[in-house]
């Protein structure tokens, strides 16, 4: 083919490694100057071809274009390359050698093995994709601070063009509310590595929500930019690294900070507290009768709290799977059945609801709270069902116009 | 058949009567009553074998007002007869004419209940035949909702569905081809019957796209989804030599391209990469959703990346490490199942994943999700557990790909989390094998991984080179595993030179005389000990009288088992005692090499 042999004569050789595995020559140059980085998401149509000339596969063919995040290995290497240098409505041509594309293993039923891939790819737009992570300077290695570890990172917060933080600071992932620093960047860090540089959008959800910070001036629901620069981690340990004595301990003290983020309302981070719990303990088998008693208490007080933090986020149907466990552990608990009726009214179940309040009274006949959520339900069924019967009746009479036309 | 006359004037009769009763009557003037002296007289009409003159009746132009109020309730009577006339007799003929008239002239939301209801009132072996026998008729009604059909569909489909799942899956060949219950019959009948309104939500995503097309799309999902778990989750999906058009296969076929059509199909299959939903209420949903679709979204993922189906469709641009991430979770509900369809089908979407692969090209970080940490440990579980052999090869065949996929600290993290948590001698004498392979790679190479030498190394090790309860551990059964480390000690003593120790052994070597061969050696001296006194026993008790006085019994499948003679207790207690001498012997070896070394290195350094 004219153009892969063009290619092989005088195409740039992209690769970091100079080794030639990656071939490009630009057929048309972009109309901006910006590349996209790393982490963007990037929209390009792309046409490629086999050595023999054979096309194997067309963005165009599926009428739309193939859409990815850049530089996460999500594509073979060869595109994460050639991508990142392509500027935004750029036409190249793109060789590549097996050891960029798919090598020796090929990809059933399409490629073979050790086969040179030719595209033509052409880069439509890229965008910012929640938490927005924009890499200004690549970290090193491949390993992430996990939920636990101990950080060490250079923070400056942006709100508009308003700087109101800036700082280093050492903390634990998530437990940064403790030192101000929004649930975004704990999410953030996870997926950052050592060294790194970068840009954070975060959405008001992400960022000091609903109470905003008064502190720093920061209003409800507002967005917020961060520059964060990880110098150093220390990951936490994994669950199965842990004896059941550590993860009794450890129980404990995380069981006590949740509780300390509830009272706050701050209701994301509580999660991750209470969720240690239960990866830590839900599957732990060997326990001695001791141990064991102890590890039911914890694990139900969490699926409890869990249940709670769920409610107040609106998630309802983790509230209720929650609640499921609690009552698997303890079956007449009373917190557990009023918590998993509350979630299951507001999701418009109003049987299943007044089941779990009616088992409420049987257990805590006191109950008033109880009482009164049963009226609701029974309230509710009947909107409903009165809105049903106004629906049905006009479909039938409807038909009825119709069929007599 | 010999026609009592009385009869004859009586069934048809009273339906002409009910008949001219209503034509002088307005639509609106129809009263319960007219209604059930209408049907008994049909159905009368019916079971008497008057079908013909029913038909007559209901063709009759006049009488099209009340065939479209009152025919419906014909339905039941009228699948009944179709089903006891045989297929030749006219009689069968003209009842299918008569289900055809309805189906065209009735009021369709009535018909449509009515047929439903039919359906649902079904079992058994009489389910495939009725929903064949009512698809062409369903399908007629359903079209002349015209605008409004979409709930109407979505309930249909559901219902035939939910009467369709309780049946068996045919399995083997003999299953397939005898086809006893007809389901692989009714499968593809029902994809024909959907045809007509696949069709309509791609004609109108081509134009603009109304709020009732959503909903139809929406059903017709809901369908495919259903299909997926059922019947093609536990179907068996290879190709079947003989037989030529593989039912399921077709079927499999079908619905990924009804998947296609309505544009559903990549977006499923890559299901995380929807990007993040907007608001709250949807977030709901969309968890709702994954939870209950797990099963078919693992059955789409199968379909596409194993068989092949509908592959052409997808993006070949895909990175496989991603690719192995997509499916992870897939598989991980896949292996959890213990029916063999099901869990074979996990077993090769994770090979066929692992197979695009280059070896020591997967990242370790991915162990940093959980499903990768989860599935290897599900792998082991149906290495160990599962009743059937071939499914045990194939997962042990399995877990050495997924190794050897790994960059080092990868495998290095995977043999510290395996042995950690399998709780099975044979798999941890397997992981040491492979600690020991990756040592010997590691001394070889010209470069040297710092993953297997050195200090990462020792620390491995320490998991290694010892016995789980001390003196105290079993040693039969953890012979496996104790072989397997005495196997790799050796083999270092006789690899890394106490100068270079390269290894870190030498350094490690009082430690691990203390945590394995020092106990070893007592653990050894003991069970033999034991088991000689054991042996001693059995024989002086065999010289006495036969008692039968047995401590406890075994019982297998509702029998009892023989007790066990005295020579096959003999045997079993000196097969131990030969596993025993078989530790000793390489233990000996072992410290016979270490004392070797260590005196040509004093030697030398004299």
């Amino acid at each position: 083919e004219v153009q892969a042999a063009a290619l092989a004569e005088h195409g740039e050789d992209i690769t970091p490694a100079r080794d030639r595995g990656v071939l490009k020559i630009i057929k048309r140059p972009g109309s901006e100057d910006e590349s996209p980085m790393i982490g963007d998401k990037v929209y390009v149509h792309y046409k490629g071809k086999l050595a023999n000339g054979k096309k194997f596969d067309s963005s165009r063919d599926r009428n739309e274009p193939f859409v990815f995040s850049l530089g996460k290995g999500q594509v073979i290497k060869a595109w994460d390359i050639g991508v990142a240098t392509m500027k935004k409505g750029e036409i190249c041509y793109l060789l590549c050698k097996p050891e960029y594309a798919y090598g020796s293993a090929g990809s059933a039923p399409k490629i073979p093995s050790n086969a040179t891939l030719f595209f033509e790819a052409s880069e439509d737009l890229f965008e910012d994709g929640g938490i927005i992570r924009r890499i200004k300077r690549k970290g090193e290695g491949y390993s992430n601070p996990n939920e636990g570890a101990t950080v060490e990172i250079r923070l400056e917060g942006f709100c508009g063009s308003t700087r109101f933080d800036c700082r280093d600071v050492k903390f634990v992932v998530g437990e940064g509310e403790d030192h101000d620093i929004p649930i975004g960047i704990d999410k953030a860090l996870e997926k950052m590595q050592r060294g790194e540089h970068c840009i954070l959008y975060l959405g008001p959800r992400y960022g000091f929500g609903e109470g905003g910070k008064p502190k720093y001036g920061i209003q409800p629901n507002a967005e917020l930019v961060y520059e964060v620069t990880l110098k150093s981690f220390e990951k936490a340990k994994e669950s199965w690294e842990m004896d059941t004595k550590e993860k009794l301990e450890q129980a404990a003290i995380v069981k006590e900070k949740g509780t300390m983020y509830f009272k706050e309302g701050k209701y994301l981070q509580a999660v991750i507290q209470y969720g240690k719990i239960v990866s830590w303990l839900e599957m732990e088998y060997g326990l001695s009768e001791k141990e064991s008693k102890a590890s039911d208490s914890f694990l139900l007080a969490a699926f409890l709290n869990l249940a709670m933090c769920y409610l107040k986020l609106r998630e309802y149907t983790k509230a209720v799977e929650c609640c499921d466990k609690a009552l698997g552990l303890d079956q007449d608990n009373e917190k557990g059945l009023y918590r998993r009726g509350e979630a299951r009214l507001l999701m418009n179940e109003f049987e299943l609801a007044k089941c779990d309040f009616q088992k409420v009274l049987e257990v805590n006949p006191q109950n008033k709270a109880a009482k009164s959520q049963i009226s609701v339900c029974q309230k509710k069924t009947k909107e409903h069902n009165e809105r049903d019967r106004r629906i049905y009746a006009n479909m039938f009479t409807k038909f009825a116009e119709r069929d007599a036309k | 058949m010999p026609e009592e006359p009385s009869q004859t004037i009586m069934a048809v009769d009273e339906l002409q009567a009910i008949i001219q009763r209503c034509q002088i009557l307005e639509e609106a003037d129809f009263k319960g009553e007219d209604f059930n002296l209408f049907q008994v007289a049909g159905q009368k009409c019916l079971e008497d074998g008057y079908a013909a003159q029913l038909l007559e009746v209901i063709q009759n132009e006049k009488n099209k007002v009340i065939v479209k109020n009152m025919g419906w309730n014909l339905i039941s009577p009228l699948v009944r007869c179709i089903f006891t006339y045989k297929q030749q007799d006219d009689k069968r003929e003209h009842c299918l004419k008569i289900l055809d008239q309805l189906a065209q002239l009735c009021n369709p939301k009535e018909l449509l209940l009515g047929l439903l209801e039919q359906i649902e009132q079904t079992s058994g072996e009489q389910v495939c035949q009725t929903v064949l026998l009512l698809l062409q008729p369903l399908q007629t009604v359903l079209l002349k909702l015209q605008h409004k059909k979409a709930y109407s569909v979505g309930l249909s489909l559901a219902v035939i569905m939910n009467q369709l799942t309780p049946l068996p899956v045919p399995y083997t060949k003999e299953q397939i081809q005898e086809d006893k219950l007809g389901l692989c019959q009714c499968c593809h009948a029902v994809v024909h019957f959907a045809k007509p309104f696949v069709n309509e939500v791609v004609k109108n995503m081509e134009k603009s796209s109304e709020y009732n097309d959503v909903e139809l799309k929406e059903e017709l999902l809901k369908f495919c989804m259903k299909s997926l778990e059922y019947p093609l989750l536990t179907a068996q999906l290879e190709q079947l030599e003989g037989i030529e058009e593989h039912p399921f296969r077709r079927f499999a076929t079908e619905i990924i391209d009804i998947l296609w059509d309505i544009r559903e199909l990549v977006p499923l299959v890559f299901l995380h990469r929807k990007g993040k939903s907007p608001d709250w209420e949807n977030r709901e949903f969309v968890d709702i959703e994954r939870k209950n679709s797990a099963d078919s979204l693992a059955c789409l993922s199968y379909l596409v990346f194993v068989q092949h189906f509908g592959i052409d469709h997808f993006p070949v641009i895909f990175g496989p490490s991603y690719l192995l991430q997509c499916n992870m979770t897939h598989i991980e509900v896949l292996l959890k199942r213990t029916e063999e369809s099901v869990l074979s089908k996990g077993l090769d979407l994770f090979e066929s994943c692992l197979l695009r692969m280059e070896d020591d090209s997967l990242l370790h970080q991915y162990l940093e999700f959980r499903d990768f940490i989860n599935v290897p440990q599900d792998l082991v579980k149906v290495m160990t557990l599962c009743p059937m052999e071939h499914l045990r090869k194939k997962s042990l065949s399995i877990l050495q790909l997924f190794i050897d996929k790994f960059d080092a600290e990868g495998k290095y993290t995977l043999f510290r989390c395996l042995l950690k948590t399998s709780n099975h001698a044979g798999v941890e004498g397997y992981i040491i094998k492979n600690i020991k392979d990756q040592i010997h790679l590691s001394l070889t190479k010209v470069c040297d991984s710092i993953w297997f030498t050195g200090h990462h190394l020792i620390s491995l090790l320490d998991l290694v080179l010892l016995l789980p309860e001390g003196a105290e551990t079993d040693l039969l059964q953890n012979s496996d595993r104790i072989m397997a480390s005495l196997n790799l000690l050796r083999y270092l003593v006789i690899k890394d030179c106490e100068s270079d120790n390269r290894t870190g052994v030498w350094a490690a070597l009082a430690k691990i005389e203390q945590n394995f061969l020092k106990p070893l050696h007592v653990g050894l001296n003991m069970s033999k000990a034991h088991y000689e006194a054991e042996i001693k026993n059995t024989k002086e008790n065999r010289r006495e009288a036969h008692s039968s006085n047995t401590v406890c019994s075994v019982t297998v499948s509702g029998e009892k088992m023989p007790a066990m003679t005295t020579e096959m207790q003999l045997q079993v207690l000196h097969s131990a005692l030969f596993t025993f001498d078989l530790i000793e012997s390489v233990l000996a070896r072992v410290e016979e090499l270490i004392e070797v070394k260590i005196k040509a290195g004093m030697d030398d350094n004299s």
